[in-house]
């Protein structure tokens, strides 16, 4: 199994945000955590992360305990993750966003491969590579934030609120993208409060309600479950 | 139309108004004229300077007054009746307040008041220099007019300058003519050919080896403490420019270095006499520990706790050096004497020149490391934890290390300035290592342009160098400094010479708005 959280309680000082969550996810999936806004799902990934830790619970990758392993170490292992909000580095340029990116990596030669099939799947960044990554748009800057989360080698890759305060084209193509990298063999637990086309590419999905798993299945059933209708798509 | 040039004329009266009172006030009006006599080569640094120099000073700030007021180009339709209705009318309330407060004084001084006993810088002769030497009724409508005047009379000429045809062709084409020719092939061509290049650097060697041996003990004074001081602002850069973390309390490292190669190099307390090579690496060693055991308990914790915990450790540093209780140990409130100078092989060279030397070669060689610092993957790494710490953690950096590297190297170079401070003054005492430093240091590299080597230097010319030559001003030293940082947030919010971040020129060209296409 790729990755398996148990029983995970997080608390912000007397906030308890996490009250017990459970849920795994095997290699190749794309694993949906949908839910409403403060549900708690960046605590999560941030917790699988290492940038929170747990005051109950384990997260295991690949079979090994991961909640008391330093973040930088987590991101040698393959798990990464693209904060919400298009979280990229204003003031640098594309290129060295993507430099970043590859911060536990050493190797030039690969560096620079990878950094050529980014902007191979992202053509619009490589004309905007010279260009401070705050002057890009918002889709430009999601794809950025996803590329620099590419040239890290991701094994799991998180992805927190892509489609956020993006147009509906754009939350199309972003969807797309996130399908054409699983295929090609990273596994995606992947963060929305856009249930529908979260639901629509998942394998498999959560639902998460103040902290606490309330339903889950595949992602084809709760698309058509009357609770998560009533409640996340807008009771159509 | 003609009201709003009024309308602005009198505000920036007003502003200009106050400012006059309160350089009154405060005696600066006495220093200004002395700063202009400067200028036309006339000391007076301890008489009252000539009265032809005061009234340049105020003719100057009232055509700054005036042009400050009048239409800018561009903005407003700009005609002669605006920009003199502007010009005259800020000329006119600033010479109101002027003659005021002029005529107050004057009047109290005729009646044997001495305003002194409130207002410790209003001299009788400050009050006469205000009044021209005459009575206070002529004194203040001379003043009146002089600011008129010189307000109505800057508008005009500055107006004039924009708007006359062959004036402003000539300034272009005198500019452009410039730039061609240093953009022109030839130009262009010596300048980045190999040998030039030798040859300046050669030039520049040159001038440091030279000058130190030339101009006396007086400048290579004034300009070893630039020395050291662009050596702590290189430091705090690292911490606080790059890394991002504010550190208020800088001066703390500079004492342990200092104090550390004080204590292992003189005769008292101790008598360790230790050698100048040894106790100076013993001292950058030492601050750079306590800057590790600083950061160690806190640099884990979001937020400017660093800033308040360093201000709080060099506030504890500088009133344990002072205490009684310690005496025995750092020498107390007297400080420590004959502290070493360098050696070389024995042999200790400890003049000015030698140590102008040894502090170009230490800021040469902070420099070179900085700035290799800066392009290195820990460089990156700070910059991205400034930029976003979050972020730079989820892209495996580890925060907590990078800070706490970037701070003990901070501190290490404190100390480096602190262990040169100490042996070239062969004293140190609690009294060197008070609050101001650090907030000279911080005024230093904000002003200069923060994260930005070169504008460390620049600001530490300036907030060093320039209060030494202009010696007059010593006494607004912070009022100055208070001015320069509002006049920077203003104009310049990134400082002199901003951190370069590359391409921003190239890219702002070709997406100006950043949208999509
Ligand atoms: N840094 C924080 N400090 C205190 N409370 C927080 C913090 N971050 C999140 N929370 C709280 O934890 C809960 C879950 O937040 P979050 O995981 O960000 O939700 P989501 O990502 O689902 O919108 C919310 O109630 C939020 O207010
Ligand atoms: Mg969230």
């Amino acid at each position: 199994m790729m990755l398996k959280v148990e029983s995970l309680q997080v608390f912000y000082g007397a906030i308890h945000a996490l009250q017990g969550i459970s849920f795994h996810l095997e290699k190749g999936e794309i694993v949906a955590l949908i839910g409403a806004n403060g549900a708690g799902k960046s605590t999560v990934l941030n917790t699988v992360s290492g940038i929170l830790r747990p005051r109950e619970g384990a997260v295991a990758f690949e079979d090994q305990e991961i909640h008391e392993v330093p973040p930088q170490e987590i991101v040698r292992r393959g798990v990464i993750q693209v904060p919400e909000g298009r979280k990229i580095f204003s003031r640098m340029t594309v290129t060295e966003n993507l430099e970043m990116g590859a911060y536990t990596h050493t190797d030039r030669a690969e560096i620079a491969r990878d950094m050529e099939s980014v902007f191979e799947r992202f053509s619009r960044l490589r004309e905007r590579r010279n260009q401070l990554g705050g002057t890009l748009s918002g889709g430009e800057q999601q794809m950025l934030a996803i590329g620099r989360g590419l040239m890290a080698h991701p094994t799991l890759l998180l992805l927190d609120e892509p489609s956020m305060g993006l147009s509906p084209i754009l939350v199309e193509q972003i969807f797309d993208i996130i399908q054409d990298i699983n295929e090609q063999g990273t596994s995606i637990l992947l963060v929305e409060q856009n249930a529908q086309m979260a639901l629509a590419i998942a394998d498999r999905a959560y639902v998460l309600e103040t902290g606490k798993i309330v339903m889950q299945g595949t992602g084809d059933d709760l698309l058509k479950d009357p609770s998560v209708i009533e409640a996340y798509l807008g009771g159509h | 139309m003609r009201s709003s040039a009024v309308d602005k004329g009198l505000r920036t009266g007003v502003v200009f108004g106050i400012v006059i009172v309160t350089m009154f006030l405060i005696g600066f009006t006495v220093t200004g004229a002395g700063l202009v006599g400067k200028i036309f080569g006339v000391q007076s640094s301890y008489s009252t300077p000539p009265l032809v120099f005061f009234s340049i000073f105020m003719i100057l700030v009232g055509a700054w007054a005036g042009v400050t007021a009048s239409p800018r180009p561009l903005l407003e339709a700009d005609t002669w009746n605006r920009a003199l209705l502007a010009g005259g009318s800020s000329g006119a309330v600033s010479g109101l307040f002027s003659a005021i407060i002029g005529f107050l004084f004057g009047e109290l001084n005729s009646n044997r008041i001495d305003p002194r006993t409130y207002l410790p810088s209003v001299s009788p002769e400050s009050i006469k220099m205000f009044l021209f030497d005459q009575t206070p009724f002529i004194g203040s409508l001379l003043m009146f007019a002089l600011m008129t005047g010189s307000g109505l009379a800057a508008a005009a000429l500055s107006f004039y300058l924009r708007n006359n045809g062959a004036v402003r062709s000539s300034l272009r084409k005198a500019s452009e003519s410039v730039w061609d020719s240093i953009r022109s092939e030839r130009v262009s061509n010596i300048i980045q050919n190999k040998y030039t290049r030798y040859a300046s650097l050669l030039a520049f060697a040159a001038i440091l080896i030279i000058l130190p041996r030339t101009w006396g003990g007086y400048w290579n004074y004034v300009f070893g403490t630039v020395g050291i001081y662009i050596i702590l602002g290189l430091g705090l850069n690292i911490i606080t420019g790059w890394a991002g973390q504010l550190v208020i309390g800088y001066v703390a490292f500079f004492a342990v270095g200092a104090y550390t190669f004080a204590l292992l190099t003189a005769p008292e307390p101790h008598h360790l006499m230790m050698n100048f090579w040894v106790a100076l690496g013993l001292g950058v060693l030492a601050a750079a520990i306590s800057g590790l055991l600083i950061g160690l308990p806190i640099l884990n914790l979001r937020g400017d706790y660093l800033a308040i915990v360093t201000l709080g450790f060099a506030e504890i540093i500088r009133i344990l050096l002072k205490s009684d209780l310690m005496t025995p140990y750092t020498a107390g409130p007297r400080g420590i004497r004959d502290i070493a100078g360098p050696t070389i092989l024995g042999k200790s060279f400890i003049s000015d020149v030698d140590f102008m030397y040894l502090i170009i070669i230490a800021v040469l060689v902070v420099t070179f490391l900085a700035n290799r610092l800066q392009n290195s993957r820990t460089g990156k790494a700070w910059y991205a934890i400034n930029l976003d710490e979050t972020v730079a953690r989820a892209t495996g950096i580890n925060a907590f290390a990078s800070k706490l590297l970037a701070l003990s190297l901070s501190a290490a170079v404190a100390g480096l300035a602190g262990v040169l401070f100490a042996s070239r003054n062969q004293f140190t005492g609690p009294d060197d290592h008070a609050l101001m430093v650090s907030i000279n240091v911080i005024c230093l590299v904000i002003v200069g342009g923060i994260g930005n080597i070169p504008g460390i230097f620049l600001g530490a010319f300036a907030l060093k160098g320039l209060p030494e030559i202009l010696r007059e001003t010593e006494n607004y030293r912070l009022l100055i400094f208070g001015v320069l940082l509002i006049v920077m947030m203003r104009l310049r919010p990134e400082g002199f010479l901003p951190a370069k971040r590359p391409e921003l020129e190239k890219a702002s060209v070709q997406n100006p708005l950043g949208k999509e296409a």
